[in-house]
């Protein structure tokens, strides 16, 4: 046991002209350190596909979770997929990356094109066994990972990027990689680095994919516990039992609201100093308190993290945006969807009077609703949130 | 002389950029960078007839277009 986990992002292409991708991720946790994350690209594109890869994904994710051998996953895939009646078989190349206890990574490959590790920025050929199970060839290999391991899944529209349009023999393998390893010692986060892959393999194919492509990114990564406060309680003496809950937890401290950030301040006994620079002319500036990393307004503030929330789970448009911006939005976007695994939310239900004005586009259903919509979107960033009532 | 506008949630909603923008301006015309400080907070308990502006110990209600007048009689002709 330790504290690695998996920081993971996958986003796909579809074949220009379909609306369903025939690729599929999925991913299933199971214990504390564990988890597999399936890629599997369904035969042919559209409908059919879509249905081959969901059901070899999910099927594969559910077995291996539960603790069940690669060989009754392939079986019992090979008996439950409908055949194809063009071509007579029933077919769904997979990558399963079976994360083990935040110690080892099981790379199991069928087909797709072999799995890239780039370790401290370097390529890592890691040995592979050829196991035949139903007579299919597969590639299994067990790796001990290291902090900063990047894993990169990918369905073969990757590497068939640009053929004919700007590539004579497609984006081969070691061109891939070239490629991701300009910009890897950055340190993006998975889904960034996915969407940089899959904008290049966009960009080749001239804007219309010739076949579906996905890119599924793990990247091993230490825990990093971060806290967030919104609100005062909605009884004014459990303030300091709030606070004293608050700063007493691990990672860095995040404070949003006027009325929270001077009850946060009185409780630390220290002076609180709000700037009046405006870096996004939406966003009202921030504030500085010793010991606490950040000090912002509150629900114009989430609001924006938000809107930025969403967006990270679609295509991640306005990491242009959140990714450099010094605005409060883009501070608390850059701590929650980048340093943090874990998050702990303080929700204060005080309501301000001020707010109720239905003049006001903010009000207390509406905040609540902010923080729950919030710990959603970045559950589905796959972090642990947790979220205590005041 | 100590001005603090309020750049909480409802403050904001109401215009505290603009009214910042505004001070910021007419200290600088007026060269009043060393005899006035403009600072921010976020709450001054007074949200309702925001935007709050704090002069010494006295809040004044502010919108945005009332700057200038409100800046001649209780800035200029106080100093």
């Amino acid at each position: 046991m330790n504290n690695l986990c998996a920081d993971i992002g996958c986003s796909s292409l579809n074949k220009f002209g379909e609306e369903l991708c025939g690729d599929h991720v999925e991913v299933v946790e199971h214990g504390e350190n564990s988890m597999v994350i399936v890629l599997a690209d369904g035969l042919g594109s559209g409908v059919k596909a879509s249905i081959l890869s969901t059901l070899t994904s999910k099927i594969i994710s559910t077995m291996m979770a539960a603790g069940m051998s690669i060989e009754e996953c392939v079986e019992t895939i090979a008996q439950t997929l409908p055949v194809c009646s063009v071509r007579g078989v029933a077919y769904s190349t997979f990558t399963i990356i079976h994360i083990v206890n935040g110690t080892e990574a099981e790379l199991i490959q069928y087909d797709n094109p072999k799995v890239i590790l780039l370790r401290g920025g370097e390529n890592i050929d890691y040995p592979t066994e050829t196991i035949d199970i139903a007579g299919k060839k597969i590639l299994k290999s067990k790796i001990r990972i290291k902090e900063d391991d990047i894993f990169i899944a990918l369905s073969d529209g990757a590497p068939h990027a640009g053929i004919g349009v700007t590539l004579n023999l497609g984006w081969k393998r070691e061109n891939i990689i070239d490629f991701v390893k300009t910009f890897v010692h950055i340190g993006f986060t998975a889904k960034t680095l996915t969407t940089m892959l899959l904008d290049e393999c966009n960009s080749l194919y001239g804007g219309r994919p010739g076949d579906d492509t996905t890119v599924c990114t793990v990247k091993i990564r230490k825990r990093e516990p971060m806290n967030l406060v919104i609100g005062p309680p909605s009884d004014p003496s459990e303030c300091g039992r709030m606070m004293s809950l608050f700063f007493s937890k691990e990672g860095k401290h995040i404070v949003c609201g006027g009325t929270t950030s001077t009850i946060a301040s009185e409780y630390l006994h220290k002076p609180l100093r709000t700037k009046l620079e405006y870096f996004d002319n939406d966003i009202p500036p921030t504030a500085e308190c010793e010991g606490i990393d950040l000090v912002t307004e509150g629900v114009i503030t989430i609001n924006k993290v938000l809107t930025y929330s969403q967006d990270y789970l679609k295509d991640n448009e306005s990491y242009k945006v959140w990714g450099y911006k010094k605005d409060g939005a883009s501070l608390i976007a850059r701590l929650l969807f980048e340093e943090a695994t874990d998050i702990n939310f303080f929700v204060g239900m005080a309501v301000n009077p001020a707010h109720q004005n239905p003049n006001l586009p903010i009000n207390f259903s509406i905040k609540m609703r902010l923080v729950d919509q919030l710990a959603e979107c970045l559950k589905k960033m796959g972090k642990k949130i947790k979220v205590s009532y005041f | 002389m100590k001005l603090t506008v309020c750049i909480g949630s409802s403050c904001h909603l109401k215009g505290s950029r603009q009214i910042v923008e505004q001070l910021q301006a007419l200290i600088e015309e007026n060269r009043l960078g060393d005899k006035v400080e403009l600072i921010g907070t976020f709450c001054l308990g007074a949200c309702q007839s925001g935007v709050s502006v704090k002069i010494d110990e006295t809040i004044h209600s502010l919108s945005p277009d009332g700057v200038r007048s409100f800046f001649e009689k209780e800035v200029l002709a106080k100093l």
